[in-house]
C-alpha cells in the first residue's frame, strides 16, 4: 500500500524520466549487464555486446512498462497482468534478479537527481519496484 | 576471495579520495534507516528516529555513520584482505551486536547510491561495478567469523 505523499514522491521522479524512457532504460540495462553480468543470460537476444540501439530500445520498453505501472499504481496486479504472465512463462527470470534492477535503477536515479534525490524519493521508489517485481513473479507458482 | 585488478584499485582509490567520509557516512547509515526502517531495530538508544528529518538530523546516526564510513576507508586501503581487516568487527556483529548480515548487503548498496547521487555522471557504470565489489567483499568479510 502506498501512502499518498509516497505517491506524490514517485510521481514527481517519473515527471523527470517521462519522454526521456530510452535514455534512461539504455542507462539502466548497461549499468545492470557492467554490475551484475550474470543478468546478461536473460537477455541473449541482445547479443554479447548489445551495442548502444539495442539498450535504447529495449531500455525504452522496459521504462515504458515502468510508466504504466506509475499511471496505475493502485492496481498494479490487473495492470501487469500480461507482463506477469509473460514473465512465469516465457522469460523466467529468476526473482533473485528483481533487487539488482531495482538497485540499478536507484543509481541511476540517484546519479541523475543528485541534489534532488530526497531519501523520501528513494524510499517510495524502493517500495514501488519492489511492489512491480513481487506482482512480475507472482504466478510463478 | 574477491579480486580487484590493478585498474580497479586505482579508480576506486581515486573516487574515495573525494568522498566527504564526515558526511556521506551518516547520510548513508540515514538512508538505510529510512528506506529499509526494519534496520532501526539495531539502534534503540539512538534517541528521536521518528521522522525522516529526525533520522538524517540525529547526531547519533551522523557519528556511527561516520564510524561506518571511515571503516570502509580501512577496506580500501586492504582491498587484498578483507576477512582479516575485519575479522575482529565480525566476531563483534556477531557475538554483541547480533546483526543479521543482510544488513551490510543493505548498507553496501544505500552506500553505493549516496555515491551515485554525490557523483553524478562521474559514477560511470564501471565504477558502480567496482564499488559494488568492495561493498559485497566488505560485506562477506562482515559476516565470515558468524557462528
Amino acid at each position: 500500500m502506498l501512502s499518498a505523499q509516497e505517491r506524490a514522491h514517485i510521481a514527481q521522479v517519473w515527471d523527470l524520466i517521462a519522454g526521456h524512457e530510452a535514455l534512461f532504460g539504455a542507462e539502466l540495462l548497461r549499468r545492470l549487464f557492467t554490475v551484475y553480468p550474470s543478468t546478461k543470460v536473460y537477455f541473449r537476444h541482445l547479443g554479447d555486446h548489445p551495442d548502444e540501439v539495442q539498450l535504447l530500445n529495449h531500455g525504452q520498453r522496459v521504462l515504458q512498462a515502468v510508466g504504466v505501472a506509475v499511471q496505475y499504481m493502485d492496481n498494479l496486479r490487473a495492470v501487469l497482468s500480461p507482463l506477469a504472465d509473460l514473465h512465469a512463462q516465457v522469460l523466467r527470470v529468476d526473482p533473485s534478479n528483481f533487487p539488482l534492477v531495482i538497485q540499478c535503477f536507484q543509481v541511476v536515479l540517484a546519479s541523475h537527481l543528485q541534489g534532488e534525490f530526497t531519501v523520501e524519493m528513494q524510499a517510495a521508489w524502493d517500495k514501488f519496484l519492489t511492489g512491480i517485481a513481487v506482482v512480475l513473479t507472482e504466478k510463478y507458482r | 576471495m574477491v579480486h580487484f585488478t590493478a585498474e580497479e584499485k586505482a579508480t576506486i582509490t581515486g573516487l574515495w579520495a573525494k568522498v566527504n567520509v564526515e558526511e556521506a557516512g551518516g547520510e548513508a547509515l540515514g538512508r538505510l534507516l529510512i528506506v529499509y526502517p526494519w534496520t532501526q531495530r539495531f539502534f534503540d538508544s539512538f534517541g528521536n528516529l521518528y521522522s525522516e528529518s529526525a533520522i538524517m538530523g540525529n547526531p547519533k546516526v551522523k557519528a556511527h555513520g561516520r564510524k561506518v564510513l571511515n571503516s570502509f576507508g580501512d577496506a580500501i586501503k586492504h582491498m587484498d584482505d578483507l576477512k582479516g581487516t575485519f575479522a575482529d568487527l565480525s566476531e563483534l556483529h556477531c557475538d554483541k551486536l547480533h546483526v543479521d548480515p543482510e544488513n551490510f548487503r543493505l548498507l553496501g548498496n544505500v552506500l553505493v547510491v549516496v555515491l551515485a547521487r554525490r557523483f553524478g555522471g562521474e559514477f560511470t557504470p564501471e565504477l558502480q561495478a567496482s564499488f559494488q565489489k568492495v561493498v559485497t567483499g566488505v560485506a562477506n568479510a562482515l559476516a565470515h567469523r558468524y557462528h
